[in-house]
């Protein structure tokens, strides 16, 4: 670089270009939108119709009822005779009480007093209800009968 | 997208992806690239005028983008501003030429040339442009070019350094053997 040069460079370091000149200039742009992006939102269409189709697929119920493999469950017999693979919904015993379970829980702690005492009544013939099969074994090994 | 991820792109691609997604970003980079230089040249040239013919040429840029067939932007850019400044100079051939630090003897020095003396001595040296390309702007050709930045550079030496010195006894010699 010349001295000439150089002393240009030195006198031209401080001339910049004025912020208003460049404010309006921006400004100006700031007026250009950014243009709209068809293809972002076609893909955005696309792919959330993509996710609904898996959600679909994987919660549809045809897929575990068999119905893509035709060859194996034959459509067609099944409708022409409905009764034949026909199975009685089997109904559920209603939950019922146990009526020996005070005296069971005290057999398994280990307390055999109510047990031998409702044994006793029993051989004596004075209890309408029999004891169950389990705890009646354990009162034969356990209980002493009195005369 | 922040402005530091147009720092690798060129020119030309800065202002091809600014048109494709006008994003404000781009525009900021490549502005910024060129703001300066550009305001540099134009307030030699007039400085009175430096502001409206930025003003427009970016605009113009803005609006719509350039055909630079094969040119670089840089390029494109002087080339229109030269134009936007000799329309701007023949509607007001009478303006008074202004000096952006008038104290400064290498800028009034540059103002002393004639137009073109100093319209290519800015353009090549300040402006790096390639002297071909000014002579292209100038629609001169290139050995009258470069004729002009010679004696454009010398005119401004002798102006800040004094006139060059001669040896003496060249005329006397010349006379004698005349």
């Amino acid at each position: 670089m010349s001295v000439l040069e150089h002393q240009y460079r030195e006198a031209v370091a401080g001339i910049t270009s004025p912020g208003s000149l460049d404010e309006k200039i921006l400004q100006y742009a700031r007026q250009f939108k950014p243009a709209r992006s068809d293809n972002l939102w076609l893909s955005k269409a696309a792919s959330s119709g993509a996710a609904v189709a898996i959600v679909v697929l994987l919660i549809h119920p045809a897929q575990y009822l068999g119905a893509l493999t035709p060859s194996l469950h034959p459509a067609d017999a099944s409708r022409q005779r409905p009764l034949t693979n026909w199975q009685q919904e089997p109904t559920h015993p209603a939950p019922a009480v146990d009526p020996w379970f005070h005296l069971r829980s005290q057999v398994e702690a280990g307390s055999y007093v109510e047990l031998c005492h409702v044994w006793r009544r029993q051989q004596r013939g004075s209890v309408s209800e029999k004891l169950p099969r389990d705890l009646e074994s354990k009162a034969r090994k356990h209980c002493r009968l009195l005369p | 997208m922040s402005p530091n991820d147009f720092q690798h792109l060129s020119d030309e691609a800065l202002l091809d992806f600014y048109h494709a997604t006008r994003n404000i970003n781009a525009f900021r980079q490549l502005y910024q690239r060129h703001k300066d230089v550009l305001y540099r040249y134009c307030s030699q040239m007039n400085f009175a005028g430096a502001s409206g013919v930025l003003q427009a040429l970016w605009n113009n840029l803005l609006e719509q983008p350039p055909e630079l067939s094969g040119r670089q932007l840089r390029s494109w850019l002087f080339i229109q501003v030269n134009r936007l400044l000799r329309n701007c100079a023949s509607q007001d051939p009478d303006a008074q030429q202004q000096l952006a630090d008038p104290e400064n003897r290498v800028l009034a020095g540059i103002q002393r040339l004639s137009r073109i003396e100093r319209n290519i001595l800015l353009l090549y040296t300040d402006c790096q442009l390639p002297l071909a390309t000014v002579a292209d702007i100038e629609k001169i050709s290139l050995k009258k070019c470069r004729e002009y930045y010679r004696t454009g550079k010398e005119k401004l030496e002798e102006f800040l350094y004094g006139p060059q010195r001669q040896p003496w006894r060249i005329a006397e010699v010349e006379e004698v053997s005349v």
